[in-house]
């Protein structure tokens, strides 16, 4: 009998761990890409930003093509890409890296060079790449599928989150950083290379940066300091992005993350974060006391407690709404969460990081959208600020703060006087459903 | 009795670069027009029908070129002579385009490049703004209807891509700009028909916070078409989409609460 119970498991289990595996391959095999690719179709541009998933190559020129006679054709078709190859190292190079090398040289069937190609010759830098994926998100390496698999990502109509994939292709293609066709190594070490993606409301590294003292002194200087010289102790009389998160030229940017872009709580002196501190110092220590060094991490944990100590106030109040069915529109009275089927029956409103509020931007209840604006705008500018150095942003971000929490709670004091009202029970005219973008939205994906 | 006129026909490049740059002292916008209408008068008539000479203030040629006939041409094709006009550095048509690719690489190596080439053939490493807008040193720049870029313009700015670009990747570019800016457009249209039947409905008058609102979805939609065309994510995305997805929610927020206090009112 208790042999029975031992078989039938074991059973189960081996019929269950493999149809798991089953179900992830089948998912992943869709026209789209990721977890979720069976929910949506690529727009036709995802290819040069995903070329591993979507590029197909043009078939209108026929034929097999090598060296000088793609730069023969190219220097009147495209004359731009041609004199960037030539200014590049590839073109100075002995032998030459000719054009198919990598794209390939059968003209129907080109490519778009992936991290791989470039890992041909580039292994070093590919390897550190690759590491990052050790610790996770945030990390360059694995921002591709972090895009794809992103709620929001998978519910909008494609055309419109073709932004997403912009930045996040830093995955997928080396000329995030090194633009093509030069792909200097100069050009990603100054702090400029970064700010196209890193720029905006939820990530003002450029901001923050060129705000602090460091970016300061790039700004005045920087212009004429030697970019050929690798990112090493005593050739830059100012640290830029590179310089610290890449340093001495390693391409691993994940690996010394404590706070992980400030979304999300954690501990700052849990054994491994200790380690990282550690790695701080000693960078920060290129230039400054060790001791120095020590006490800005430690400003920085005291800046973040006050930060957290905002936020998990105003997601309380918040929680506390939706347990009392306060929450207007409530989640049956609004487009399901991304990804939610409408008629789930555990749903509910995805309240803080880890109910996944990232991706609750929008068919939400204006108070929770309020939360979003004032932990993913006000809090991440304000972590930037004191990540970088830059006091102006530590102070804008939390004087937004301490605004958004005082109207939070205003909010909560009326929505709990007014109480629930007979129009929330049963709001006939839904104008939460209804809807040009609305209803389209629920149609595309 | 036709040597003579060969003659001159080959002498007139010549002479016309020779004369350009033996050409020195300063000009004022009306001396630059007299003379110019012989030389160049295509030229003069762009600018005549551009936007540049129907705004106000009109943009002379002397607030592009300078009043120094020595390097006029290189100033202007530089981004700051665009610029200041343009609402300044932080103004998102010129913000978009400074965090984008091409604004990076144009702030980091402008100061190598040779301004004295023409707008053309790939010339400049990087498009500054007059590279796309004044390709081939085309003056017309059309008065572009609000968010939809007049057709001669995009033309020659299409044109300008191809110096460097392939042509099915503009194509998917600019296919899917259309349709980026659309979505953006559908919810700007579905907040004003709520606004419409709301004001409507209730013979209210125009609230200053969903005024305000509106207003927020005019500027978020522009942001969207300048990241779209810029080619800068963060216009296209956090300036825009989801920016415009707040203004939407909170519009609705506005007029739901609106239609419940009233409700409780006729009770």
């Amino acid at each position: 009998m208790r042999l029975a119970y031992i078989w039938i498991t074991l059973l189960i289990l081996s019929i269950l761990i493999p149809a798991g595996f089953w179900y992830v391959d089948w998912s992943k095999s869709g026209d789209g890409a990721g977890l979720y690719s069976r929910d949506w179709l690529p727009e036709a541009v995802f290819g040069y930003w995903n070329p591993d998933d979507f590029y197909q190559s043009v078939d209108t020129v026929v034929g097999e093509f090598e060296g000088e006679e793609c730069v023969a054709c190219h220097r009147d078709m495209s004359p731009g890409i041609v004199k960037d190859w030539q200014a590049s190292r590839h073109a100075q190079a002995e032998p030459k890296v000719y054009c198919s090398a990598c794209h390939g040289s059968d003209h129907q069937n080109l490519h778009l060079p992936t991290p791989d190609i470039c890992a041909t010759c580039h292994a070093t830098q590919h390897d550190q790449f690759m590491d990052e994926k050790r610790y996770g998100f945030p990390s360059h390496a694995l921002a591709m599928e972090r895009a794809l698999d992103a709620k929001h990502f998978v519910d909008k109509p494609k055309a419109e989150v073709t932004a997403c994939l912009q930045c996040h292709s830093v995955a997928t293609k080396c000329d995030s950083c090194h633009s093509r066709h030069k792909f200097s190594a100069a050009e990603a070490r100054r702090p400029e290379a970064c700010i196209t993606c890193h720029s905006g409301p939820p990530h003002p590294d450029d901001e923050t940066y060129f705000n602090s003292a460091h970016g300061q002194l790039y700004l005045n200087e920087g212009q004429d300091w030697d970019w050929s010289k690798p990112l090493q102790k005593g050739n830059y009389p100012a640290p830029t992005c590179a310089y610290c998160h890449m340093s001495e030229g390693k391409h691993q940017v994940a690996d010394k993350s404590i706070w992980k872009f400030g979304i999300k709580q954690i501990n700052p002196l849990s054994s491994g974060n200790v380690v990282k501190r550690q790695q701080w110092i000693e960078l920060c220590s290129d230039c400054h006391e060790a001791e120095w060094s020590a006490q800005q991490l430690s400003a920085m944990d005291r800046e973040r407690k006050q930060a957290w100590s905002k936020l998990d106030e105003a997601e309380a109040l918040l929680k506390g709404l939706r347990s009392d069915d306060l929450l207007s529109p409530s989640i049956h009275q609004r487009p399901p969460y991304p990804g939610d089927d409408a008629h789930t029956l555990l749903q509910r409103e995805r309240i803080g990081f880890f109910e996944g509020q990232a991706s609750a931007f929008y068919n939400v209840s204006p108070i929770e959208r309020d939360y979003f604006d004032m932990w993913y705008f006000s809090n991440l500018g304000a972590y930037k600020g004191s990540a970088h150095g830059d006091v102006s942003f530590i102070n804008k971000g939390h004087k937004a703060m301490d605004q958004q929490l005082e109207d939070i709670r205003r909010k909560v004091t009326n929505i709990r006087a007014a109480g629930k009202t007979e129009a929330d029970k049963t709001d006939p005219e839904n104008i939460w459903l209804k809807g040009e973008y609305t209803e389209y939205n629920r149609e595309h994906n | 009795m036709l040597r003579p006129l060969f003659l001159l026909t080959c002498l007139l490049p010549f002479s016309y670069a020779e004369s350009r740059e033996a050409v020195q002292g300063d000009f004022s916008h009306e001396e630059c027009i007299t003379c110019h209408q012989s030389t160049e008068p295509t030229l003069v008539a762009d600018w005549q029908q551009s936007v540049h000479a129907s705004t106000k203030p009109v943009a002379l040629c002397t607030s592009c070129h300078g009043r120094d006939h020595q390097g006029a041409a290189a100033r202007s094709r530089r981004n700051d002579s665009c610029v200041d006009c343009h609402g300044g550095g932080t103004s998102p048509v010129v913000h978009s385009y400074a965090t984008s690719k091409h604004g990076i690489i144009m702030q980091l190596e402008q100061k190598n490049y040779d301004w004295n080439q023409p707008l053309r053939e790939a010339n400049y490493r990087a498009p500054g703004c007059a590279y796309c807008h004044f390709h081939y040193g085309n003056h017309l720049t059309a008065k572009a209807k609000p968010l939809k870029p007049a057709e001669t313009d995009m033309d020659r700015i299409a044109g300008s891509c191809l110096d460097c670009h392939g042509i099915s990747y503009i194509n998917r570019l600019n296919d899917n700009a259309v349709s980026m800016i659309e979505i953006a457009r559908m919810k700007v249209r579905e907040a004003r028909q709520l606004v419409g039947e709301y004001a409507n409905e209730h013979q209210a008058p125009a609230d200053a916070e969903l005024t305000g609102l509106m207003q927020q979805t005019k500027k978020h939609l522009r942001n969207v078409y300048l990241g779209a065309f810029h080619q800068s994510p963060d216009y296209q995305w956090w300036h825009g989409q989801p920016a415009l997805d707040g203004d939407l929610l909170r519009i609705k927020g506005f007029i739901s609460n609106r239609q419940q206090n009233t409700g409780d009112a006729d009770k």
